[in-house]
């Protein structure tokens, strides 16, 4: 029997963790960003003025959350446009099965 | 001061219930009639493994009652901080669909599984593994289905004639109860009922297709009206200042501490990672046709979540400029419609929320009457039942969790959207690692499947449980310390410890359990779970044959 792993399941893995990277980088930015220039917090009391607004939203609304969105947004289309693979997912087994627990049988 | 309502303002909105109503219905026959051919079970509960890319992104953007009803209502009353809740979209599109979909779309081919019991008790050979699943998605998404329903009859009754009730509902009913909800619910209950019984899984899709077009359509039309209606974005937020405090334009939010920056990290983790283990979410990972399917998917679902989810922040924003201080934040997106378009336009744009819950409800009611049906009734009682006798356990099934659900959801819960947000959080807590370690990690076993599942889910509810009751009656008062001023200011609330969401902690005691748990049991067959990991030559055994399923043996052999 093949110990070479299924190569379905090699792409898989590698896009998961660059997935994954890339959802540390939009929760880390966001969040760190946010926190910093949105947030009411002691000792950083937040005004009207403070309100800064871009297209009519608060400024760290613009930044720390439509920004990274776009980033986001054409990250997305590039890894799912250009670099996940196009694997072959197999032959789909349900009728078999089916068929076998029907008849109470077994097939090769 | 209000104007009395008149025919002419009363109809085309009902006109426009009922003409999305009627499509589908006949979007239930058609799929009905497309899938008479071919595996009575797969076509019914999977549409037959042939969803292409549109279908899967717009069946897999989160849209639900809770997206018109419960996210306008917190938008209105916390201000823009509830960006900030909705952030993690920007993301959610390539962890949902990306992460797991191309390996349990593989997984679920070779072992032919069509439910995500299956799924599981397939991937580690354990029945007891499935069963423990089926029971706790049907438990899950029955609680979740109750929130669904009632904001489906909410919408009804608010498009409904004020007379109508009166000749449709008996005297005695109308002086318990509210006579208009209960008819909304009647009309909302015997559509969805009737067309997911009937057309199963491809007229779910199909109107949920159908409903999301509608939906963005909706919000489109509702965007220009608000930001004219309110005089521009700044001018909206510095009513909404005007009428709470400066947190309206800040976080943690308006009045209250609603979105601590805990809790802004925890609902990164609760969309875009929980996401990935509703069942939900995984059925439609175990359907899409193939990879490239599956991709495109991915980018169609970040351009709707684009369209459909920054517009609406902005609209229910506006609302506060428009809508100043609403009695009851909950009903802002039909009071806010009726208040700016045309009762033409208020129609369509009516049947946007209408629609979000349909195509959510028909959805979950599948997945719980297929637990019943497949993991259930043909698993353990009737394997070799016929193909026409597990049609009709299957219409019966849909029917009778339909109707059980009506029954619960005659008294309705109090704000809607944070009944959604536990259900999400324990499903996730419950069956995303499991997942995750099923997909990638081979050395993972039944028992830390089990493990994992029944640990997040405990500490899930366990942080539920301390919320709803609060610590003082649970004599945790000096232990804990008290977070009731964060979160929402209603409902079923969870306890949020060290100012994270239970979904947090549900899924790192599941992941930790999940992996103690494969360690400390004996390793799973290497045999079994190379024929899954490892490439096979051609003509190599599939996974799906009977000897992999000694509980069926033993059922057909009795």
């Amino acid at each position: 029997m093949s110990h070479e792993p299924d190569p379905v399941l090699t792409n898989s893995r590698r896009e998961a963790v660059i997935i994954g990277l890339a959802w540390l980088a939009a929760t880390a930015y966001t969040c760190i960003y946010s926190y910093l220039y949105g947030y009411i917090r002691p000792g950083r009391p937040l005004t009207v003025a403070d309100i800064r607004p871009v297209l009519g939203m608060p400024s760290w609304v613009f930044w720390g959350i439509m920004a990274p969105w776009a980033a986001c947004s054409l990250f997305t289309f590039w890894f799912a446009g250009f670099y996940m693979a196009d694997d072959d997912l197999g032959k789909d087994h349900t009728p078999e099965l089916e068929r076998d627990i029907r008849e109470g049988g077994l097939h090769e | 001061m209000n104007k009395a309502p008149s025919l002419s303002t009363e109809l085309p909105p009902v006109i426009a219930l009922v003409l999305f109503t009627v499509v589908s219905l006949g979007l239930g026959v058609v799929a009905n009639m497309a899938q008479r051919k071919g595996s009575f079970l797969e076509k019914y509960f999977l549409g037959g493994r042939s969803l292409g890319a549109f279908a899967v992104a717009l069946t897999a953007a989160v849209m639900s009652g809770g997206t018109f009803v419960g996210f306008p209502s917190l938008v209105y009353s916390y201000g823009w901080v509830v960006g900030l809740w909705i952030g993690s979209y920007m993301i959610a599109p390539l962890t949902v669909l990306g992460a797991l979909g191309k390996r349990i779309g593989h997984i679920s081919r070779k072992t032919g599984a069509i439910t995500l019991p299956d799924l599981f008790r397939e991937r580690f050979g354990s029945p007891t593994l499935g069963l423990l699943t089926s029971l706790l998605v049907m438990g899950f998404l029955s609680t979740n289905l109750v929130a669904q329903f009632t904001a489906g009859a909410r919408i009804m009754k608010f498009v409904l004639p004020s007379g109508a009730s009166n000749w449709v509902i008996r005297d005695e009913i109308i002086a318990t109860a509210d006579s208009g909800y209960l008819l909304g619910l009647l009309i909302f209950a015997v559509t969805v009922i009737a067309y997911t019984t009937y057309g199963g899984f491809l007229a779910a899709i199909w109107t949920d297709v159908f409903q999301s077009i509608i939906m963005a359509i909706g919000v489109m039309l509702l965007f220009p009206l608000a930001m004219a209606a309110c005089g521009g974005l700044a001018n909206a937020t510095t009513s909404g200042v005007a009428q709470t405090d400066v947190g309206f334009a800040f976080g943690p939010g308006a009045e209250r501490a609603f979105h601590p920056i805990g809790l802004a990290f925890s609902f990164f983790v609760m969309w875009a990672i929980t996401g990935m283990g509703q069942p939900s979410t995984l059925v439609r990972l175990m359907a899409f046709r193939d990879s490239r399917t599956l991709r495109y998917s991915i980018i169609y679902l970040t351009i709707y979540n684009a369209i459909i989810y920054i517009p609406l922040i902005f609209i229910f924003v506006a609302a506060r400029g428009i809508l100043p201080n609403l009695a009851s934040p909950d009903d802002v997106m039909p009071s806010l419609v009726k208040t700016l378009a045309n009762p033409w336009v208020a129609g369509l744009i009516l049947a946007a929320p209408y629609g979000a819950v349909l195509s959510t409800v028909s959805g979950w009611l599948l997945i719980i009457s297929s637990g019943l049906v497949h993991d259930l009734y043909q698993r353990f009682l009737r394997p070799t039942a016929s193909e026409r006798e597990v049609a009709w356990a299957s219409y019966a099934a849909t029917v009778a969790v339909g109707l059980v659900v009506t029954a619960l959801a005659v008294r309705p819960p109090a704000y809607l959207q944070l009944i959604v947000v536990f259900s999400s959080s324990g499903m996730a807590a419950a069956f995303l690692v499991p997942a995750i370690l099923g997909c990638f990690w081979r050395r993972t076993t039944a028992a830390g499947a089990i493990a994992a599942m029944a640990t997040g889910t405990a500490v899930t509810l366990a942080l539920y449980v301390v919320g709803s009751l609060g610590t003082a009656a649970l004599g945790l008062d000096g232990i804990l310390a008290d977070t009731s001023m964060i979160g929402p200011a209603k409902g079923m609330r969870p306890y949020y410890l060290l100012g994270l969401d239970p979904c947090v902690w549900g899924l790192t005691a599941s992941l930790a359990a999940g992996v103690v748990g494969s360690l400390v049991t004996a390793p799973p067959d290497p045999a079994r779970v190379a024929l899954l990991f490892d490439a096979q030559p051609p003509g190599a055994p599939a996974p799906a044959t009977l000897e992999l399923h000694p509980e069926l043996r033993k059922t057909i052999e009795a």
